[in-house]
C-alpha cells in the first residue's frame, strides 16, 4: 500500500488550469522529486495536498484511506509537513521556542524548556540535524533556518516531509549537508517530496521524479533510469542549449548615458576605489576596489551575507559609502544620489525582487514606471504619460513572453518568472552602461534563466559593464569573464575565466581560505 | 460580476444591521420609533435648509478627510487632522487680523494660503521626525491635537481675544476674507468650492502626476521607492506637508464660511470623523466625498433626533463606531470568500 496517493488532482485559479489531472503516488521511505518550471504546478499540488487550497477534483489517499486536509494543521496532525520557500519563522525567537510554537508543551502552560531542548537535542543527534536549541533564529544562517524548519516538522512526527526549493538559498556546502539529513530521514523512515527544478540535484539523492509541466504531469521515472538531459528535455518540452563560455568581446561604445552631456566620450566602464562600508559599527565592505571593462562580466562568487548586498547597493547609490570612490565612465558617481546613478546609466537588478523592486499592489505598468529613467521620460511637466508607457508595456509583455491578463494587473499575482522578466524589461529599456545583477536568477526556472543569460550577454555584447552577483557558482562561471570571491567584506584578486579555472580553488577563497584581511 | 453582487449584498446587509441597531437603541432609551424615524429623515431630506446642513458639515469633513487620505497613501498615518483643522483656523484669523485692509481677490488666497502653511507646518514636525528618526507618527500626532487645541485656547483668551468681550473668541474677521454665501437664508457657503477644488486635485495630483505616482509608490513599499531611486524622506514630508495643509483649510473654511470668528471648539470632532471618513472612502477623493455627505447627513438627523424625539445624539457616534467595525469586518469577510472560491 502507498504512503500517499493522489489521483486526477485538478485546480484551476481565475479560470486558468493550475494542476490538470495530476497523479502522485509516493511509498513509505521514498524521495520522491516534483521536478518542474517555475509556474508548472508543482507548489500548487503540494498546497493542496497540505490543505493550503482546496482542489477542484480528484481525490487523495493518506495510507489507504481517503483524506482531503482543509487545513495545514490537520494535515500536520496526519503526518504531513512542509517547509515553504520562505520561512516561517519569528527572527526574535529562540529555535527551541520556535520549534514548540503553537503546541503544548510539556508543563504547559509553564513549558518545561530543558526538556523540550532535550527531546530537540535527541532528535538533533539522531538525524544529523545540527540546531542549537537556545540560538536566536535571527542570529542563524540560511541553511540553519531550514534545519529549524525540518526540525519544527520532526518534533510534530511528520512522516512526509514536503521541501520547496530547499536548495534555492543554499552554498554548495549546505547543499551537500541538507542531502545528508535527507537520506537520514529516508534510513529512519520518512518520506519525501522535494519540490525542485535543478536537476542535478534530483539525480543525487532521490528514488522517483515526476515531471510536471503546464500544469500536467508529463513523465514519472525511477532516478535510476533516467539521466539530466533527458529530465531537462521533459521538464521544458525542448532540449536545453549547451552552455559554453561567451566568446569575449571587443565592444566598445562611444557616449554614455545621454544626461551626461551627449558629446563623444571614451566609454570607460566601472572602477570601484577603496570602497568602504560600516553599518552599525561592523565593518561590511573593507577597501574594496574593482574594475570592469566595457562589455565585460564581473563574475563575484561568494556564500550569502559576505557583503554582496552592501556591494551592490553602495554601487546602485542605495547604501552609502564611508570611504572611497565610484565612477562610470570617468563619471564620479560617489556623491550622488540612486536616482542620479540610475540617470547616468546604472541598472540594478535586486536579489529580492518583493521588497526591493516591485510594488506587489500596483499594476505591472506602474511598476514598469518605477524605474527613475522611465518615469522621467514619460513625464511630461509634471504628468505622467499613461499612453505611450502602456504600449510599451504590452510590447514587452509579447516579448519577453509575460504571463498575465495585461497591463493593468497587479504584479502580485505574477508568478516569480514573469515578475523577473518585468524588471528586466525594466531595467534594460534604457540601454544601461552598468548592470548589477544581483542573484538575477533566484527563484527562477531553466526556461528564464537562460532567457535572462541570453539578455546579460546581449548587453554585454552592447558594451555594458555587467557586474554579478550570485551564490550559484555554475551560474558564475558559465557567464563571467573574469571572476572574484567576496568574503567578509574583502575581494579577491579577479582570476580570468576559462573551461580550465580552478574551481577548487574558488571554493577555497569562499570558505575563507588565502584571502588577506 | 460575482464580486460585485456579493459586495452589493454585503452592503445590504450592513444596512440592516445598522437599522436594527439604531432600533434597538432607541426602543432602549424609551423613545417612540416613528417619531425618532421621522425626525430624522424629515431634518435630511424635509426641507432645503436641512440638506444644506448637511452639505455645511460635509465640506471641513471633505477637506480633512481629503488630507488624512493624502497621508494614508503615502503611508503618513495623520490621525491629527482635528489640531491641524485647529492651527488652520488659527492662521487664517490671524492672517486676517493683521492685513484688514486687503480686497478680497487678495485677501482669500492669502488666508488660504497660510491655513495651509500653518497646518501644513505643524504635521510636518511629525512628518520630519518619522521620515528623520523613524519615530511613530501616530502617536505624535495624537499628542499634537492637544497641544493645537489648547494652542487655540491660549490665543482666544491673549493675542486673538476680541477685547470688546469678555468671551473667549476672536473679533469678526474682515468682511473681505468672508466666504460668500450660497443659497441664503441657508448657512450653505463656498468653502463648498473649496472641497470640490481640493477633491479634484488631489485625485489629479495621486493619479495623473509622476509626483503622485511617487507619493503612492513610497505608500505602498517604500523600500522599493527607496531602491528605485525616490526619496521616502522627501515625500514623507512632503505628504505630511499636503495632509495637514488640507486639514488646515478644512479650519479656515469654518471661520471664514461659518463661525466668521475664532473659538475654543470651533470643530466638533470633525479631525477624528475625517480619519472614518477617509476609511470608508477607501482614500479615494470621489468616494470621500460620499462617505462625507453620508457621515455629515447622519449628523443632522441625529441631533434632530435628540430635540424632536429626545433620543440622545450620542447615539450617532455610536452608529458610527458600529458601522466602521462593520465595514472592517465586511471586507475581510469578502476577502476570506474570494479565497475560497478562488482556491
Amino acid at each position: 500500500m502507498a504512503l500517499l496517493e493522489m489521483r486526477n488532482i485538478t485546480k484551476s485559479f481565475y479560470g486558468k488550469a493550475a494542476n490538470e489531472d495530476v497523479d502522485l503516488l509516493l511509498e513509505k521511505g521514498e524521495i520522491h522529486a516534483l521536478l518542474g518550471e517555475n509556474g508548472a504546478g508543482k507548489t500548487t499540488l503540494m498546497n493542496i495536498l497540505y490543505g493550503i487550497y482546496p482542489k477542484d477534483h480528484g481525490e487523495i489517499f493518506w495510507k489507504g484511506e481517503e483524506a482531503g486536509f482543509s487545513t495545514p494543521r490537520e494535515a500536520l496532525a496526519a503526518g504531513i509537513g512542509m517547509v515553504h520557500q520562505h520561512f516561517m519563522l519569528v527572527p526574535t525567537m529562540t529555535v527551541s521556542q520556535n520549534i514548540t510554537m503553537g503546541l503544548k508543551s510539556p508543563g504547559y502552560p509553564l513549558t518545561d524548556r530543558a526538556a523540550v531542548d532535550r527531546k530537540i537535542r535527541v532528535l538533533s543527534g539522531r538525524y544529523g540535524l545540527d540546531v542549537n536549541p537556545d540560538a536566536l533564529v535571527r542570529d542563524l544562517s540560511v541553511g540553519e533556518q531550514q534545519r529549524v524548519e525540518i526540525m519544527k516538522l520532526l518534533y510534530r512526527d511528520a512522516e512526509l516531509l514536503i521541501l520547496d526549493e530547499p536548495t534555492a538559498v543554499l552554498t554548495p556546502g549546505e547543499t551537500e549537508n541538507l542531502f545528508v539529513i535527507l537520506r537520514q530521514l529516508k534510513a529512519e523512515g520518512h518520506s519525501v517530496i522535494l519540490i525542485t527544478h535543478r536537476i542535478p540535484e534530483i539525480m543525487a539523492v532521490t528514488d522517483r521524479i515526476s515531471v510536471l509541466r503546464a500544469g500536467r504531469k508529463v513523465a514519472e521515472r525511477a532516478t535510476a533510469d533516467t539521466e539530466g538531459k533527458e529530465l531537462s528535455r521533459l521538464m521544458i518540452g525542448r532540449e536545453l542549449k549547451t552552455v559554453s563560455l561567451p566568446e569575449p568581446t571587443g565592444a566598445r561604445r562611444a557616449c554614455g548615458a545621454e544626461e551626461a552631456g551627449g558629446g563623444e566620450r571614451p566609454w570607460d566602464g566601472l572602477h570601484l576605489e577603496k570602497i568602504c562600508c560600516r553599518e552599525k559599527g561592523r565593518s561590511r565592505l573593507e577597501e574594496l576596489s574593482l574594475e570592469i571593462r566595457p562589455g565585460e562580466i564581473l563574475g563575484i562568487a561568494g556564500v550569502d551575507g559576505n557583503g554582496q548586498k552592501e556591494l551592490a547597493e553602495c554601487i546602485a547609490g542605495i547604501r552609502k559609502t564611508d570611504a572611497g570612490s565610484i565612477r562610470l565612465d570617468g563619471r564620479d558617481l560617489t556623491d550622488l544620489k540612486a536616482a542620479a546613478r540610475y540617470g547616468a546609466g546604472v541598472a540594478y537588478i535586486s536579489d529580492d525582487r518583493h521588497h526591493d523592486s516591485l510594488v506587489l499592489d500596483m499594476s505591472l505598468q506602474e511598476n514598469y514606471l518605477l524605474n527613475t529613467r522611465l518615469r522621467k521620460s514619460h513625464s511630461r511637466r509634471g504628468f505622467l504619460g499613461k499612453k505611450r508607457s502602456r504600449a510599451e508595456v504590452e510590447k514587452i509583455i509579447t516579448d519577453y513572453e509575460i504571463k498575465c491578463t495585461g497591463p493593468d494587473q497587479k504584479i502580485g499575482l505574477l508568478s516569480g518568472g514573469n515578475q523577473q522578466k518585468l524588471i528586466l524589461a525594466r531595467e534594460f529599456a534604457c540601454d544601461p552602461g552598468l548592470i548589477i545583477a544581483f542573484q538575477p536568477n533566484r527563484g527562477l526556472d531553466i526556461g528564464a534563466a537562460e532567457f535572462i543569460r541570453e539578455k546579460l550577454l546581449e548587453h554585454r555584447a552592447r558594451g555594458a559593464a555587467i557586474l554579478l552577483i550570485s551564490t550559484d557558482l555554475n551560474e558564475i562561471l558559465s557567464l563571467s569573464d573574469r571572476i572574484s570571491v567576496i568574503f567578509e567584506g574583502h575581494l579577491s584578486p579577479s582570476m580570468e575565466n576559462s573551461e580550465k579555472i580552478d574551481t577548487l580553488q574558488i571554493g577555497r577563497l569562499m570558505a575563507g581560505e588565502g584571502m588577506n584581511p | 460580476m460575482k464580486n460585485i453582487l456579493k459586495n452589493t449584498l454585503g452592503n445590504l446587509l450592513l444596512l440592516l444591521i445598522m437599522i436594527a441597531l439604531s432600533f434597538i437603541m432607541i426602543s432602549a432609551v424609551g423613545s417612540s420609533q416613528s417619531q425618532a424615524l421621522s425626525a430624522f429623515f424629515i431634518s435630511i431630506f424635509g426641507s432645503v435648509y436641512g440638506l444644506s446642513e448637511v452639505f455645511v458639515r460635509a465640506i471641513p469633513l471633505t477637506l480633512a478627510a481629503l488630507g488624512v487620505s493624502v497621508g494614508f497613501r503615502t503611508g503618513f498615518f495623520n490621525i491629527g487632522a482635528e489640531g491641524q483643522i485647529y492651527m488652520g483656523a488659527c492662521a487664517a484669523t490671524a492672517a486676517g487680523m493683521a492685513l484688514p485692509g486687503l480686497p478680497p481677490f487678495l485677501m482669500i488666497p492669502l488666508v488660504l494660503t497660510a491655513a495651509f502653511l500653518a497646518a501644513g507646518g505643524w504635521s510636518l514636525i511629525p512628518g520630519f521626525l518619522k521620515a528623520r528618526f523613524g519615530l511613530s507618527e501616530v502617536i505624535m500626532t495624537i499628542m499634537f491635537n492637544y497641544i493645537a487645541i489648547n494652542l487655540t485656547g491660549i490665543l482666544v483668551r491673549t493675542v486673538l481675544k476680541d477685547p470688546s468681550y469678555a468671551l473667549p473668541m476672536s473679533p469678526e474677521i474682515p468682511d473681505a476674507m468672508k466666504f460668500s454665501s450660497l443659497l441664503f437664508p441657508t448657512r450653505l457657503h463656498g468653502g463648498l468650492f473649496l472641497a470640490l477644488g481640493a477633491a479634484i486635485l488631489v485625485y489629479i495630483i495621486l493619479w495623473k502626476t509622476a509626483f503622485g505616482f511617487r507619493l503612492r509608490a513610497v505608500g505602498e513599499n517604500p523600500r522599493a521607492a527607496k531602491c528605485t531611486g525616490i526619496s521616502v524622506y522627501v515625500h514623507l514630508l512632503a505628504a505630511a506637508l499636503i495632509s495637514g495643509g488640507l486639514a488646515g483649510l478644512a479650519g479656515a473654511g469654518e471661520v471664514m464660511g461659518l463661525h466668521f470668528k475664532l473659538m475654543d471648539g470651533i470643530t466638533p470632532n470633525f479631525g477624528y470623523l475625517a480619519i472614518i471618513i477617509a476609511l470608508l472612502g477607501k482614500n479615494h477623493p470621489f468616494w470621500i466625498i460620499i462617505s462625507s455627505l453620508g457621515i455629515s447627513a447622519l449628523h443632522v438627523g441625529s441631533s434632530a433626533m435628540q430635540r424632536q424625539a429626545g433620543v440622545p445624539s450620542s447615539i450617532s457616534w455610536i452608529i458610527m463606531g458600529a458601522l466602521v467595525l462593520l465595514i472592517l469586518a465586511k471586507e475581510q469577510i469578502l476577502i476570506r470568500l474570494n479565497e475560497r472560491s478562488e482556491s
